[in-house]
Order: structure tokens, then C-alpha cells, then sequence
């Protein structure tokens, strides 16, 4: 509290170390050992305000149009079932050559784990941190789903708690395929870019397919299913914005998932 | 008492930051907000403290609260970003608060809460930058039109609320320093002024009437010439040696130090001895400016005996007679351009007679010298304590120079304001 001569040399230290720890970050892309340390610090006092503060959620949830008396138990339950039936979705015929050309391990490989969304990132990003970790079998990229459709990858693993990159952040791609057509082509998040919309970006990689609103997005798949498995939902076309005698074609596409309330989700971990 | 209070407010601080981090990561990042965009309750935090606190504390908060903002789990932004920017609004609100308080004297809810309002707006365009700066994905120009308004204006009405917290739980009993006592007093006459307007009125006004003025007017020195009255003046010996001191011909004294010098009789001031403050040259009128600048002096600076070239700074444009009538008729030596012998020496005794020999023509850099004693401190040491302030910290906005007392001594326009100011207001110097 007193203000004297010291001030300005603590001012320097406090931001050469500040430099220094951005420069540290960046160099490792992010995942420095401060993250590793935060993790573990504010993973157990995110999970603790979460439990106090779930009244406060369920009164989100109301507010942004969804029903408060879910129960967990029965999102769990439907999440499962709704990871299988997107793996049944995928036919016998296009699961072999899918692979065939990315050596997909069998569907029965994969089990869903459930887990409570406790905290979220700031304005800019989207990511959000389950109460599930490395002790729960989840590690970094794995795909991470609820009830209505994909929902993101895991970014970050400790013991505890995960971070998941949700597919409307600005840095996250998705492969995706269209749904009957089977164009395949990548989603993008657009982040805060339009505002409070929460919208994807498709992105056809043929330059003659037929692309029309209402069409579905399911992903394509991945090697090893990391970072994402095939045959997810991923949303609904809504808008074609492809410009004329361009290479490529794209188009705004309306996720399944409510990114604006989310509660219960299930990461697809490896058996 | 104190001392739990001191404990209390030094552990208050770090469950402040923790409370809004977890608050802000489990509950507000969450809440569906309008405009995409979610307030900042760490950097409200951060900006209420270093305005209930002060620069200190205010940035440490703000590293500290910062720094758990960029590495609890979601972040997806690189660790020490918040950091920086929370930490350098941490200062600049304490900063500024400070200085409110000492140039003020007081501490009102509406300039805190302008300050810390500032502040949030600030931090809150620093992250944008940051983020830009440092090419993340999620912060592009658009994604920053979208949220930065909203998250600014959902600070802003979050601020009042967060300020009447912080200061509700970092409540001290009285202000850490007191203001400056001139101030002080100041403000209470302007009160006791303004308040009187409509009732009982001080006899504040007629204060410089009763008391004699500060300084006697300038007006009242003898007035001095440079003309006939003085006819031997031709020679600047007798001028410097003479304990009157020189006239200008505005009729305002002229201190010279050199002529204090040489003239043994008066002792050398110890201030200007030991430091010559910011206000040197102006203690004196500007009579070296022209020759800092190495300008080569007017035509008549030689002729016209006056030790240090001062008048023709004060009057450019000397009438025609001034300076014949300063010089007895006939004086083959001055306008031949040589000048008599002692002329120099008296002037400047310290210097051989060749070196002023030769400096009479074009004025060299160290001609002036001997009037300006410069302290060999600090010529040697001129690097030392860049980083510490080199004054004691005594904060007051007018003192940010190197001497706390440049107002006082120096000719600046402030000086005369000021001593309006006082006499206006009745408090004496």
C-alpha cells in the first residue's frame, strides 16, 4: 500500500514477466506448463462455484429455452445412444471404404464418457471446461458430442478437469461430408465474428457439387477418430454464400448443438 | 486495531480476485448475454482496488488477477496476455487516483468511479489489442466490432456496483497521506468563498490589502541607468565590481552570479551552488539564452558595459542614444574593437586573458561559465537512478520537475498565477 520509490521497478518486473510468460506460451502453441498449473489449481474451485452455482445455470438454461427438469442420468443415457446410432448411420459400405482409406478402428471401439460443463472461456473464445479428466479416460483430441449433435474436441486433459474447443471457435476445422451426397468438405467456427449467431462456415472442397439450404453436416472422420469420429451431426445448411465462378463452395450452417447452454456431454474416448 | 485491519484488507484483496475469477469463469462467461459479449468482473476488480488502494496494490492485483484468468482451464488465449494489460491498468488507475488526490485534495465517488471507468474501458481495448497483436484466431477485427462495444458497455454498468463493493471491504478509516497543505488550504478558502457568496462573506478578498504583499513590486527598485548618470560605467570593471547591482533598462534588477563572484563581498548562494535547479536560467533574466544558442551577440554588447549581454535580450531594439550616452566621448579603444584590459578580468577573472581574447568575437561555449556552477555530482554520474524517480516521492502534479520548488523560484507564468491565486484567496507565503 505504499507507494514510493518501489513502484516503478515492481511495474517492470511484473511486465518483463508477463512478456515472458507470452513468449513461453507462444512458443510452445499455447500449452505451456502454466496452463498445466492452472489447470490443476482452479479445475477443483471451478467444479465447487459450478455445484453453487447450478441454481443460477438451470436459470440460464430456462432463459435460453430449455427445460430445467433434464436430468442428467437421462441426457447420459441419451447421449450414448445417440454416439451409437451415429456410428450406425455410417453404412456398411461407406465404413469400409472410409476405413479403408483412414484405417477407422471399428465402431465398437469407442465408448462415451459423461461429463457437466463447469466454467467457459472469455468473450472472445469458445471453449468451455468439463469435470472429467485424465482419470476418467479422456485425453486431448477426442471428440466431445451431447444429445443434439457435436460439440467439440478436447484441447486439454488433466486429472480432473478437460477443456473442450467448441466447433464455433475461429480456430477450430472440422472434416465434414454432406449427409446423402457424401461432398466432403470442412466446417469452420466463425468465433464472435457474427455477433451473438453462433454459425459455421462450410467449406466444399468440389467445386461442382450441389449444395442447397437444408442439407445436413455429419463429420467426415478422422485418423485414429482424433480429433473428431465419422458420422456425427454437425448442423443444417442455411445459407448458400458461395460466389459465383469461385473454386470453392460455401455456405452458413446452423448447428444441431445449443452452444449458448450447454450442460451434460459425452466425449468419445477410445476403449 | 490497525494491524487487523491491515491483515484483514491484505487478505480481502487476494478473495476479491479469487471470488470474481471464479465468478466470472463459472457463472458470467456462461450467462447467454445479449451482444455475445460478457462483462469483466476481474478487471472491474483490478481497476476498484487500485482506486480504493493505490498504484502498488493496484498492479499486483491486477497480475495476480490477470494471471489466473489466463491460466484457469478454458483459456484458450496464451498465458501473461491478461496479465500485462490487467497489471498496467492496475498502475495507471492507481496513478491517476493519486494524483487526483494530491492535486485536490480530496477523494470524490465521482472521480473514482470516472477513473475506474476509464480503466475497465481501457483493459478491455487492451485485450482486443492484445489479442490482436498476438494473431489469435478468435480475436479478428470483426469478432472485436462485435464484442468490445458490448463488453465495454456491460462493464460500464457493472462499475458503479463493483466500485461500492470494493471500497465497502477496502475501507480505511482515513486517506494514507495528507494532501499538500497549500492545497488544502486553498480548496477550504474556495469553499468558505463559494459558500460565502450567498451568506456571510469572509473577509477573504481584503486579505491582500491588510497584509504587505509578498514581494515588494518590482517597480519599486531604484531606477538604475545606463546613461549619463554613470559616466565611468564604460568600463564593465567598475560595473561588475560595484555592489549595486546592473540595471536592465526595464528598469528590473538583473542578478548575475558571476558578478556575485567576483565581487567577493556578497557569498554565494548555497542552493544555486549545490544545484542549480530547472528554474536557473530563469532566476535571472534570459540573459544567456542568446548565447547558449551561440548566436553571435549584437553589435553593441561590447560597447555598452553591461557584463553579460543581458539588455539586448530585454530590449531588442535599443533607442538610438543608449548607448553613446553610456560611453564617454572619444574612447579610440571601444571602437576600435579591442577593449581595455581589466574588462575582462573583471568579468571573468578565472580565465586567462587570451581565452577571453579570443571569445570576445564569437562567444564560445563555456564563456558563461563561471556564472553557472555545475555541481561535479552530477556531471559524473549523470545514468544513476533511471530507475528510481529522483526525487523523494512527494507526488504533487506541479512538482514532477527536479526541483519541488521550481514554481516558487523560477520566472514561470505559474508563479505569478499562483501568488494571484494565494492572495486572491487570503492564505500568505
Amino acid at each position: 500500500m505504499h507507494d514510493g520509490r518501489r513502484t516503478r521497478p515492481v511495474l517492470i518486473v511484473l511486465l518483463i514477466a508477463a512478456i515472458a510468460l507470452i513468449t513461453l506460451d507462444f512458443r510452445d502453441a499455447g500449452s505451456s506448463p502454466a496452463h498445466a498449473i492452472g489447470a490443476d489449481v482452479f479445475g477443483p474451485v471451478e467444479r465447487t462455484a459450478s455445484a453453487v452455482a447450478s441454481p443460477f445455470e438451470s436459470l440460464f438454461r430456462t432463459a435460453s429455452g430449455r427445460d430445467s427438469s433434464e436430468i442428467a442420468s437421462l441426457q447420459k443415457q441419451n447421449d450414448q445412444l445417440r454416439a451409437q446410432l451415429a456410428q450406425n448411420k455410417v453404412t456398411n459400405e461407406e465404413q469400409a471404404q472410409l476405413s479403408q482409406l483412414l484405417r477407422l478402428t471399428n465402431a465398437s471401439h469407442y465408448r462415451v464418457v459423461a461429463a457437466t460443463v463447469i466454467a467457459a472461456g472469455g468473450a472472445y473464445s469458445d471453449t468451455v471446461t468439463i469435470d472429467a479428466g485424465t482419470r476418467a479416460g479422456i485425453t486431448t483430441n477426442e471428440t466431445v458430442l451431447n444429445g443434439d449433435g457435436l460439440v467439440g474436441t478436447v484441447t486439454a486433459a488433466t486429472g480432473s478437469s478437460a477443456t473442450v474447443q467448441l466447433a464455433t471457435d475461429a480456430a477450430a476445422t472440422i472434416g465434414v461430408r454432406m449427409d446423402g451426397t457424401n461432398e466432403i468438405g470442412a466446417v469452420t467456427g466463425t468465433g464472435s465474428t457474427l455477433g451473438a449467431a453462433q454459425q459455421l462456415k462450410l467449406t466444399l472442397f468440389s467445386a461442382t457439387a450441389v449444395l442447397q439450404p437444408g442439407q445436413t453436416v455429419v463429420t467426415f472422420g478422422s485418423v485414429g477418430g482424433r480429433p473428431y469420429v465419422p458420422g456425427v451431426p454437425v448442423g443444417l445448411v442455411t445459407q448458400v454464400t458461395s460466389q459465383p465462378g469461385a473454386l470453392t463452395q460455401t455456405a452458413l450452417v446452423q448447428p444441431f448443438a445449443d452452444f449458448t447452454g450447454l450442460g451434460v456431454l459425452g466425449v468419445v474416448v477410445s476403449k | 486495531m490497525t494491524a487487523l485491519r491491515r491483515i484483514a484488507q491484505a487478505l480481502a484483496i487476494p478473495a476479491v480476485l479469487l471470488l470474481a475469477v471464479t465468478l466470472q469463469l463459472a457463472l458470467v462467461n456462461r450467462a447467454p448475454l445479449p451482444g455475445g459479449a460478457t462483462p469483466d468482473l476481474v478487471l472491474l476488480a483490478v481497476a476498484a482496488i487500485a482506486v480504493c488502494t493505490g498504484p502498488m496494490t493496484g498492479m499486483l492485483a491486477g497480475f495476480c488477477g490477470g494471471l489466473a484468468l489466463d491460466i484457469a482451464p478454458p483459456a484458450a488465449h496464451l498465458a501473461g496476455e491478461y496479465a500485462l494489460v490487467f497489471c498496467l491498468v492496475g498502475y495507471a488507475c492507481g496513478r491517476v487516483r493519486n494524483a487526483i488526490t494530491y492535486s485536490t485534495g480530496e477523494q470524490t465517488m465521482i472521480t473514482s468511479l470516472t477513473v475506474v471507468a476509464l480503466g475497465v474501458a481501457a483493459g478491455e481495448a487492451g485485450k482486443a489489442a492484445m489479442g490482436m497483436m498476438l494473431s489469435d484466431p478468435n480475436v479478428t477485427s470483426p469478432a472485436i466490432k462485435h464484442v468490445l462495444p458490448a463488453a465495454i458497455i456491460y462493464d460500464l454498468l457493472l462499475c458503479p456496483f463493483a466500485y461500492w463493493l470494493i471500497s465497502l471491504v477496502l475501507r480505511r478509516p482515513a486517506p494514507e497521506r495528507a494532501p499538500r497543505p497549500e492545497f488544502a488550504q486553498v480548496a477550504t478558502a474556495f469553499r468558505a468563498a463559494s459558500a460565502g457568496a450567498l451568506g456571510a462573506v469572509p473577509p477573504l478578498r481584503l486579505a491582500g490589502s491588510t497584509r504587505p504583499p509578498a514581494r515588494p513590486p518590482v517597480r519599486q527598485e531604484p531606477k538604475l541607468r545606463l546613461s549619463a548618470g554613470r559616466p565611468s560605467s564604460l568600463s564593465g570593471t567598475s560595473s561588475a565590481f560595484s555592489p549595486a547591482k546592473p540595471p536592465l533598462v526595464g528598469g528590473r534588477a538583473v542578478k548575475l552570479n558571476f558578478a556575485e563572484h567576483t565581487a567577493g563581498t556578497v557569498a554565494p548562494q548555497p542552493r544555486q551552488r549545490s544545484s542549480p535547479g530547472k528554474g536557473w536560467l530563469r532566476a535571472r533574466p534570459t540573459a544567456g539564452a542568446p548565447v547558449l544558442k551561440h548566436r553571435p551577440p549584437p553589435k553593441g554588447w561590447l560597447r555598452a558595459s553591461r557584463p553579460a549581454g543581458a539588455a539586448p535580450l530585454r530590449r531588442r531594439s535599443p533607442g538610438k542614444g543608449w548607448l553613446r550616452a553610456a560611453r564617454p566621448a572619444g574612447t579610440p579603444a571601444m571602437q576600435s574593437g579591442s577593449p581595455p584590459k581589466g574588462w575582462l578580468h573583471a568579468d571573468r577573472p578565472r580565465r586567462p586573458a587570451g581565452t577571453a581574447a579570443l571569445s570576445r568575437k564569437s562567444p564560445g561555449r563555456g564563456w558563461l561559465r563561471p556564472a553557472k556552477p555545475v555541481p561535479p555530482a552530477r556531471l559524473k554520474k549523470p545514468g544513476r537512478g533511471w530507475l528510481r524517480p529522483a526525487r523523494p516521492a512527494k507526488l504533487s502534479w506541479y512538482a514532477k520537475s527536479r526541483s519541488s520548488q521550481w514554481v516558487r523560484r523560477s520566472n514561470s507564468p505559474w508563479r505569478s498565477r499562483r501568488r494571484r491565486l494565494l492572495a486572491l484567496v487570503g492564505v500568505r507565503r
